[in-house]
């Protein structure tokens, strides 16, 4: 091995509080240094440009889930053998289990349901007038479409959201923002343990067709919390993160709220920019299984690498003026959801969600603004919102 | 040039049919079908764009 070969290296932190504030500056230095960056502080090799992050992320044969998706071996060890964390073909039987209820064609039946839910929600805010998109819409909708799905008890839900968020911030190095979340990663944890079972569960929901994968010997019990935990913390944090960066969209730039309004059929291209904007999840890890080469610079044999789709979304290569919102971009190849054998198994009731909650909004109400200044999330692995003050008015005034 | 759809890992999310409705539809089982058979120079560009929207790699264009 010559020296040359060896990536360029960075000692910032990608996960400190400071980057995290405002990443997008830093991703583009580092996207700038070359197609990969040894960061010292984690001792990862980091990938930003899109064709390469697109085309490791579909490579699963040279970087295996199967070691775990997240930074550190304490957190690996408990998600092996998860559908996040195995390869094919093994992997192939653990998201059938998921994609049978989630693929879009299993989602049809669930639709109509879904879109009077987002009509009810919109329908109190509108009266209400002024509210927070995060609070009480964005932590709110996709919670209770996934728990009434799944058939959860009403009581405990508050649970799922605070635990999805620590939950995800696990992934990353273990900072001060996961050690001040872990009491919200146990008492969801505990929760959870509790609910593969059938006596919790409403007839006829997810979490009952787990249940039977268990009776048929698909599943054992542990694998069967392993995958309830898969649809909820995967079904919280990020279609709440879109979500809020949607609503703060619309009150800002009114042109896209105008265009909406004038054309719900656009609600569909305008969710895959904001997500190609936004990226909740930051990026996974994956580990080399060979030596791999990009751009003339080698990733050893057994290093961890990680695929930051925030920065692919926004490399100007493949994006040009990445940083702004394009009406018309249209960019349905984003990374926002991975790609390939492990690329989100609920995009489609994300975009689903999504879709009702737009075209709830665009039905009822004439405006959309804000009153106060968003607050930033501070999760070094899911980029999101605090607060969104916001103030709409009725479509048809009483 | 013809394209292929597998079927064991399609999942009908359908960004094939959005990006080009030309190439391809969501089929009433909720799997992408192809609505032409050989791609012609003409077709390439939107069979290329359709079959890499899909999320989940179910699409690949082959010489035939």
């Amino acid at each position: 091995m010559t020296s040359a070969l060896r990536p360029p290296a960075t000692d910032v932190d990608l996960f400190a509080p400071d980057v995290v504030a405002d990443p997008f500056p830093v991703l583009a230095e580092v996207r700038a240094l070359g197609p990969v960056v040894y960061s010292t502080r984690h001792d990862i090799y980091v990938l930003t440009r899109y064709d390469d992050v697109r085309a490791a992320t579909g490579d699963w044969r040279s970087l295996t889930s199967a070691k775990g998706v997240a930074l550190t071996d304490e957190f690996n060890e408990q998600l092996v053998g998860s559908v996040l964390a195995s390869d094919p073909p093994e992997h192939n039987a653990l998201r059938g289990i998921l994609s049978e209820k989630l693929a879009p064609r299993g989602l049809a039946k669930v639709r109509d349901q879904i879109s009077a839910d987002a009509h009810r929600l919109v329908a109190d805010l509108v009266a209400r007038r002024t509210f927070d998109g995060v609070a009480d819409v964005a932590r709110v909708f996709p919670v209770n479409v996934v728990a009434d799905l799944v058939g959860l008890p009403v009581e405990g839900r508050e649970k799922l959201q605070p635990g999805a968020d620590a939950t995800f911030a696990g992934f990353g190095p273990f900072n001060d923002y996961v050690m001040a979340h872990l009491p919200h990663l146990q008492a969801y944890t505990e929760w959870m343990g509790t609910m593969a079972d059938r006596s919790k569960l409403t007839p006829g929901g997810w979490g009952e067709a787990v249940m039977d994968a268990v009776d048929e010997g698909r599943l054992t019990q542990l694998g069967a919390i392993k995958t309830l935990s898969a649809y909820l913390v995967a079904g919280m944090d990020t279609t709440v993160n879109a979500i809020s960066a949607l609503m703060r969209l619309f009150a800002e730039r009114q042109d896209v709220w105008a265009a909406v309004k004038a054309d719900q059929r656009l609600a569909p291209q305008f969710f895959e920019e904001v997500l190609r904007l936004e990226t909740p999840v930051v990026g996974f890890f994956r580990v080399a299984t060979r030596e791999i080469t990009f751009g003339g610079s080698v990733v050893p044999a057994g290093a961890k690498v990680l695929l930051h789709w925030a920065a692919a979304n926004r490399d100007p290569a493949k994006y040009p003026d990445p940083d702004t919102f394009h009406i018309d971009r249209k960019p349905l190849d984003h990374v926002a959801f991975g790609y390939g054998p492990h690329a989100c198994t609920g995009q489609g009731l994300a975009r689903m969600e999504a879709a009702a909650l737009l075209e709830a909004l665009a039905t009822q109400a004439s405006t959309i603004e804000l009153t106060g200044d968003p607050v930033r999330g501070r999760n070094p692995v899911v980029r999101g919102y605090e607060s969104v003050p916001l103030r709409v008015t009725p479509e048809k005034p009483a | 040039m013809i394209i292929e759809v597998d079927r064991a890992v399609c999942e009908g999310h359908g960004l094939c049919e959005q990006t080009s409705p030309e190439i391809f539809e969501v089929d009433e089982e909720g799997y992408s079908r192809v609505l032409v058979g050989e791609i012609t120079p003409d077709l390439r560009a939107a069979a290329e764009s359709g079959a890499r929207a899909c999320p989940v790699a179910a699409l690949f264009l082959l010489r035939s």
